[in-house]
């Protein structure tokens, strides 16, 4: 009895493994380009810029929060990093990305936590606050310089290290010290406790309005070094980049497991249902399904792994 | 709504019957093939001690329970409820503790809620009539002797009134049968005696009431019958006339009445003590139980959670007889010894998280290095609390919410056990929790107090103080009224007393 419930419970978890594996392996059967090498190091380039996002993610959704702003976010840290970057070199470029994203993660996780407004609507706000303010500061023009960006950070968005892509290396480097953050700091399981009954995680002491302003900070801090991985991967700053990223994040964490109402998630379940996203992607593009056709698809995938989130609430 | 024909008729008669009412929740047994009944133009009161039945019995009774097996006849007719709107339509009605009504409608569409008067519009598009709903509102009210403006929305009123216009509502759905939870626990003397001409005129009309209350002495003089359950169990059903409020008290103990109650112990060094200046100020020692008890609404539990920086109040406490502090938010408390078992337990409890977890997140920063969560040493201190409480089933991983609530609770106090705390606030520590759970809460606060800790417990339940605390501070409108020492003898009736029943 106990150990059929927890077989069950225990297949439950890993519905977005098998799912990932079943796409994987469809796909590999109706097309031979899909497992070509060329193929999958795109796919594993563009998850893992799309990965570094939902991590951020992630963590603000276990904590109860919710942001739209890691599209919009993205593209302002490939900007101010391509423009500080033509100034002060490399180094300084990078970093302000960076901190332009944990700028904008900031300002979420006062208004959030602190003056209470819906999550919702305040990172609806900053979405196109901050989209506004990327073709204010750019003039609607990509940032790349007379002579483009500083060469090396340009290799690093095409160089191999080990054999494996630089960009992807981020991720994979991202998801260790992450996880351990989440699961083996107390910082990490306030977050949990937060998320899962903020009243009563405020009763036992835990800080419940640093929590979540700190998880808003993670995650545009992340957007920002999405948005540095993106400009090294086009070479420039586009202000138009990383629109729709927001969704497809959303997406993923919540086809990775985690629980809209907080409180539950896992990171490498996430990065797991990154790449579910992006080959459902690759593989409708391979299969020459009409581009209108991915969108519906793509939206009705979102609506199924929200209404089995839904259905696993109510147990 | 018409009502039946055959509801209308009868004046006297058989009102509801219960037969061999049972249900479980899980492993407990909430109620144990109980049989009850109340005639037309009866008052039949139920009492019992929490935990004792009556919550489940009048969910069954009002269609937001299925009994497991048992036979429930209103008017001589069988019914099985599926649901609250069920229940009302055979012409039961509850009017719950916690009123449930739209604050910001107004009385007479408050009263129309649900189904409202409607007219054609155009001969066409249904519409409601605002007129008759106003009428309407306007008949019942009056039979109430209640005149108040039908416009003004239900938020602005009191306790007192929008249980009038709760009870208005259920006129105009022609309920027959009433049960009111507590229907005095939040009013002041007045107000009480006005719902009581409403109740008798009700009766004289010949509807049911099926009428719970812990305020015996209100029982006595009230109750035609009154109907007694312990442990899930009809104990006694009593006649008016051939009871007093002792009786009472025995059948709803009974054997409890000789649980040992507690030695008394000397209280030494004040461990918090209040020292802003306040009518209800509080100090609490070492080896100290205290009690506060209170009416709903009395400010008896307010007491509590101020201490603990909810309210905030932010009160100045001084610690250990030295340092002052100011408490603006519950961290300020626990990082001076203080844990708090909430009334509402998904309040004490992160239900989703296990056993393990919520026992360890008031100390997880202390205990732990911000970088490393010492897991072993977790897993010890988790072992040994879920051992020493009893804490069913002993699995730490378990999902919080998945445990009973007696466990729940029990999880609750290991919180703050393994965080090591001096002094606990509890707010109503056993409301809903079986019997044994419950006397295990009581032997852990009273052990608590023994190895040096101090104690605040607020509670309505004035047999439950009376076994577990020292003194005994009676509440009123957020003043101590009077002061019992265990040394004098806690007895229940003087309390009840000093919280001013009705009389």
């Amino acid at each position: 009895m106990t150990s059929g419930a927890n077989l069950s419970a225990r297949l439950l978890g890993q519905i977005p493994l098998l799912t990932l594996a079943g796409l994987c392996i469809v796909t590999a059967l109706l097309t031979d380009r899909f497992l070509s090498p060329i193929n999958l190091s795109n796919i594993l380039v563009q998850s893992s810029i799309m990965a570094v996002i939902a991590m951020g993610m992630t963590f603000v959704i276990i904590g109860g929060g919710f942001d739209l702003s890691v599209g919009s976010t993205a593209a302002l840290s490939a900007c101010v990093a391509a423009m500080v970057m033509l100034e002060a070199g490399i180094a300084a470029g990078v970093i302000a990305g960076i901190v332009a994203g944990a700028l904008v993660g900031l300002v979420n996780g006062v208004i959030i936590a602190y003056f209470k407004v819906n999550p919702f609507i305040t990172t609806l706000g900053t979405m196109v606050l901050v989209r506004g303010v990327v073709f204010l500061i750019t003039g609607g023009a990509p940032v790349e310089g007379e002579y483009g960006l500083p060469s090396s950070f340009v290799v690093f968005g095409s160089m191999r290290i080990l054999g494996i892509h630089a960009l992807v290396w981020v991720p994979i480097i991202l998801l260790i010290v992450l996880s351990w953050v989440l699961h083996a700091t107390p910082f990490g399981r306030q977050i949990y406790a937060t998320g899962g009954g903020r009243e009563a995680a405020f009763l036992s002491g835990v800080p419940v309005q640093k929590i979540t302003a700190s998880t808003y900070i993670i995650c545009g801090a992340l957007a920002g070094v999405a948005g540095v991985m993106l400009a090294a991967r086009l070479q420039s700053g586009q202000p138009t980049a990383g629109e729709f990223y927001e969704l497809t994040a959303i997406a993923a964490v919540v086809l990775g497991g985690a629980a809209l109402h907080g409180g539950e998630g896992t990171l490498y379940k996430s990065v797991i249902g990154v790449f579910i996203m992006i080959i459902l992607g690759n593989s409708l593009n391979l299969l020459n399904v009409d581009s209108y056709w991915q969108r519906v698809a793509i939206g009705a995938v979102i609506i199924v792994a929200a209404a089995a989130d839904s259905l696993r609430s109510k147990r | 709504m018409n009502a039946p024909a055959d509801r209308s008729a009868s004046v006297s008669g058989n009102a509801i019957t219960v037969s061999g009412l049972s249900k479980s929740f899980g492993a407990t047994r909430a109620l144990h093939s109980v049989d009850f009944s109340v005639d037309f133009g009866e008052t039949h009161a139920l009492v019992g001690e929490n935990g004792a039945g009556k919550s489940t019995l009048i969910r069954i009774l009002g269609g937001v329970h299925r009994a497991d097996s048992g036979a429930i006849s209103i008017a001589g007719r069988e019914h099985s409820f599926g649901s609250p709107h069920e229940a009302i339509l055979a012409g039961v009605v509850t009017i719950p503790q916690e009123l449930r009504m739209v604050p910001a409608l107004s009385i007479a569409e408050n009263i129309a809620l649900g189904n409202p008067p409607t007219r054609a519009l155009f001969g066409l598009l249904p519409v409601i009539d605002r007129r008759r709903m106003r009428e309407e509102a306007q008949h019942y009210l009056q039979q109430l002797n209640f005149s108040a403006d039908l416009d003004r929305p239900v938020h602005s009123l009191s306790f007192a009134e929008r249980q009038l216009v709760a009870i208005a509502k259920a006129l105009r759905l022609k309920c027959r049968i009433f049960i009111l939870d507590e229907p005095t626990a939040a009013l002041e003397d007045r107000e009480i005696e006005r719902l009581f001409a409403v109740i008798a005129r009700m009766k004289a009309q010949g509807t049911a009431i099926i009428y719970i209350s812990h305020r015996l002495d209100e029982i006595v003089t009230l109750a035609d019958r009154c109907t007694v359950l312990r442990d899930g169990k009809c104990v006694a059903t009593r006649v008016r006339g051939r009871f007093t409020t002792a009786d009472l008290i025995e059948d709803m103990t009974g054997k409890m009445a000789e649980e040992v109650a507690a030695e008394p112990l000397e209280p030494g060094q004040p461990l918090l003590e209040e020292i802003d200046d306040r009518t209800d100020r509080m100090t609490v020692r070492r080896n100290e139980a205290i009690g506060l008890a209170g009416l709903l609404g009395s400010g008896s539990d307010r007491i509590v959670r101020r201490l603990f920086g909810i309210t905030g109040e932010r009160p100045q406490i001084r610690i250990a007889g030295d340092s002052v502090r100011r408490f603006a938010r519950p961290a300020d408390a626990i990082r001076s010894d203080i844990g708090f078992v909430p009334g509402d337990r998904s309040l004490g409890l992160v239900m989703n998280l296990s056993v393990r977890d919520n026992i360890l997140l008031p100390s997880l920063t202390r205990d732990n290095s911000p970088l490393w969560i010492n897991r072993k040493a977790g897993d010890v201190v988790v072992r040994e609390l879920m051992e020493l409480l009893d804490v069913r089933p002993r699995r730490p991983d378990l999902r919080v919410g998945s445990l009973s609530g007696g466990n729940q609770q029990k999880v609750i106090i290991a919180k703050w056990l393994a965080r090591r705390v001096t002094t606990l606030l509890l707010d109503e520590p056993t409301h809903g929790i079986d019997i044994a759970a419950k006397m295990h809460v009581h032997a852990l606060i009273r052990q608590f107090t023994r190895d040096g800790g101090g104690v605040i417990v607020s509670s309505s339940d004035i047999p439950e103080l009376a076994r577990i605390c020292d003194t005994v501070l009676s509440v009123k409108n957020r003043r101590i009224v009077s002061r019992i020492d265990r040394r004098e003898g806690i007895d229940e009736n003087r309390l009840r007393a000093s919280l001013g029943g009705t009389h």
